[in-house]
């Protein structure tokens, strides 16, 4: 009864504000503009047919071209629009539910109640993931019915985008919560949020940029400690390939056309794009038990230091 | 040890509550209270005496320092009993997107109150605090009368057998005022125990049985309104006039003379006769004598260890240790 009542409430607080109703919108402009595009067996068709471009790579009809508009939503729809637009709006509307939480003489009632601090602190935590769950079944929803419906490319694992995206919001929202309690600023724990996003993925991307040149040692004292660094933190990065994996979408580069990327392009160019792959191959292949539970491991972790200065804090 | 506290009579025993913030201050330096159950208890103070504080622990919206005792009979934070507790705290703060009737059925439901007896609960505590016409307007179209009375709806909306209130007629007009004490006194028959943390002396004067005042942390003064005020602080002896002429003699009894109207500051009766004589003697008539009791103010002011204006008491009252 009580859980309800939370989740309820974080629902109706989220719908208050006006960045939930932005990306609503923006899910329907969306949803609207993949309905004008239609893709043949031949042909690419947008608004209805007003304009047609010829091209069998992504005809729904063939295994490739299946894969090249799956590929599109989960590597370009989801990750761009939910998982960084949609994820920094969250961040941004989020930001402020623990402050509001805390302020005095909303906290008091609250604690008043015979609910206990870690039970309301948890209760909380999840309820605010309400916003992340609902923008994102709405966005995944409604583009996979597209997909069926209008480019007749059924894919019901492109569904696990929702868990996966409330996934990766929850890797940042801890952090946020930990500021807001810490520091009951909605402003602190936007910023820090948004700084330890990119700090969650620098280790990743600086293990990345080592490996790029072969003949730098990957047994040094560096690369050990970026590993362990990179192994030990929430892996937002993972979230585009383990959706990937799921929907059989296969490498990202798919998305566009082999002959397109590789037209004149010399042996250099040709020889990276190979190299990108091969890496996103590697990524795909990466354990998923150990991505995700290493991330939950980590912000398990987090939660419990905010919610032991939650239970500590006078109000 | 549960079994034998939960035999007190007592809705609230507080015992040696303490309350440190940082290692300097100390906003409650081992208060001991009682509240009888049934009762409408006022708790009293200057500002900074540590009542907000004293009403936090009470509803485990601060950490004591150290505290024991019981609240209906249970730990104090029991979570159990805290469902029976009701709670309007100062300066309340409620979620603008909720309407009257959603807050009060989000906070029923925190309450763990049943959904039926809560939509029973909200309609008619609506209508008492008559708020019914507001139920579905959004609370941040609110005047602040309107949030205070929702507020104490909300501290209601469980059926509480313990009502803490905190400044309750805080932003209320007179009406608004005179409605709250109404209903308080409604509760107190209905057997509801009310712990009144409020400013308003003549609020408390009017409602409260028995009154506590804390000074700095420590309770200065406790008992029932009558205890409290039956000692006589001065006399006024009205005479019709001729007084002045005995100004000199008056002062060495301890009487000051205003007008018609002689002042003795002191509650012992063979020296007011002394003083009558003297007016008597000198061929004064005497139209009136006046006893004047301790009001509330006086006691609080007292309890502050300020003298009590022109009748000042002699040395201030040290807090006793109650």
């Amino acid at each position: 009864m009580q859980f309800w009542a939370l989740i309820v409430d974080a629902f109706r607080e989220s719908r208050d504000r006006k960045i939930f109703w932005v990306l609503v919108v923006m899910t329907f402009v969306i949803v609207a503009c993949m309905l004008c595009i239609g893709f043949e067996q031949d042909r690419v068709t947008f608004l209805f047919g007003a304009w047609e471009v010829e091209g069998a790579y992504y005809s729904p009809l063939s295994a490739i071209g299946r894969s090249h508009i799956i590929g599109l939503a989960v590597y370009l729809l989801v990750p761009v629009f939910l998982g960084w637009i949609g994820v920094i709006l969250m961040i941004v509307a989020t930001a402020n539910m623990f402050p509001n939480l805390m302020e005095r003489g909303a906290v008091d009632v609250l604690l008043a109640k015979p609910l206990g601090r870690p039970r309301l602190f948890l209760y909380k935590y999840l309820a605010g993931m309400t916003f992340v769950l609902f923008q994102a079944a709405l966005f995944v929803g409604s583009t996979f019915l597209v997909l069926g419906f209008r480019w007749r490319v059924w894919v019901p694992g492109y569904l696990l985008c929702i868990p996966l995206l409330v996934l990766l919001f929850s890797y940042l929202y801890c952090v946020s919560v930990l500021v807001a309690v810490r520091t009951r600023s909605a402003v602190a724990a936007t910023l820090v949020t948004l700084f330890a996003w990119v700090l969650f993925a620098a280790p990743a991307i600086a293990l990345d940029t080592y490996e790029q040149f072969p003949g730098m040692k990957q047994d040094n004292r560096m690369y050990r400690t970026l590993r362990t660094v990179a192994r030990i933190m929430p892996k937002t990065r993972d979230i585009p390939y383990l959706a990937a994996r799921w929907t059989n979408a296969g490498v990202s580069m798919d998305i566009f056309p082999r002959t397109v990327m590789e037209a004149g392009l010399d042996e250099e160019k040709r020889a990276q794009l190979e190299r990108a792959r091969e890496k996103e191959h590697d990524e795909l292949a990466k354990n998923p038990a150990f991505s995700i539970g290493s991330s939950l491991l980590f912000e398990a972790a987090v939660v419990v230091c905010a919610m032991w200065m939650f239970n500590r804090r006078d109000f | 040890m549960v079994g034998l506290t939960e035999m007190t009579n007592w809705a609230v025993d507080l015992i040696e509550v303490r309350k440190t913030y940082g290692r300097r201050i100390q906003a409650l330096r081992g208060v001991n209270i009682q509240v009888g159950r049934g009762e409408i208890f006022g708790l009293l103070g200057p500002n900074g005496a540590g009542k907000t504080t004293l009403v936090k622990i009470m509803t485990t919206v601060v950490r004591p320092t150290q505290a024991a005792g019981t609240i209906l009979g249970r730990p104090i934070g029991h979570r159990g009993k805290l469902g029976r507790v009701g709670y309007l705290p100062e300066n309340h703060r409620y979620p603008p997107y909720l309407t009257g009737v959603q807050l009060l059925d989000y906070y029923g439901a925190l309450a763990k109150v049943p959904q039926g007896r809560r939509r029973e609960n909200a309609r008619r505590l609506l209508d008492r605090v008559s708020m019914t016409q507001w139920a579905d307007t959004r609370i941040d179209k609110y005047s602040k009368g309107m949030m205070q009375r929702l507020g104490l709806a909300q501290a209601l909306i469980n059926d509480p057998e313990l009502l803490v209130l905190d400044e309750p007629t805080d932003g209320l007009d007179p009406v608004g005022r005179r409605d709250v004490r109404e209903l308080l006194v409604e509760l107190k028959r209905a057997g509801t125990t009310i712990f009144l943390n409020s400013h308003l002396l003549s609020e408390v004067e009017r409602v409260c049985d028995r009154v506590s005042i804390l000074v700095e942390g420590l309770v200065a003064r406790q008992g029932t309104l009558r205890e409290l005020t039956e000692r006589t602080v001065e006399y006024r002896i009205t005479v019709s006039g001729g007084a002045e002429a005995l100004r000199g003699k008056l002062a060495i009894a301890g009487a000051t003379v205003e007008g018609s109207v002689v002042t003795l500051s002191t509650p012992d009766l063979g020296r007011v006769n002394e003083v009558v004589d003297l007016l008597r003697a000198a061929g004064v008539l005497i139209e009136a004598v006046e006893p004047r009791r301790f009001s509330l103010e006086d006691i609080l002011v007292q309890a502050m260890g300020r003298p009590l204006g022109r009748a000042a008491l002699g040395p201030a009252a040290t807090p006793p240790r109650v």
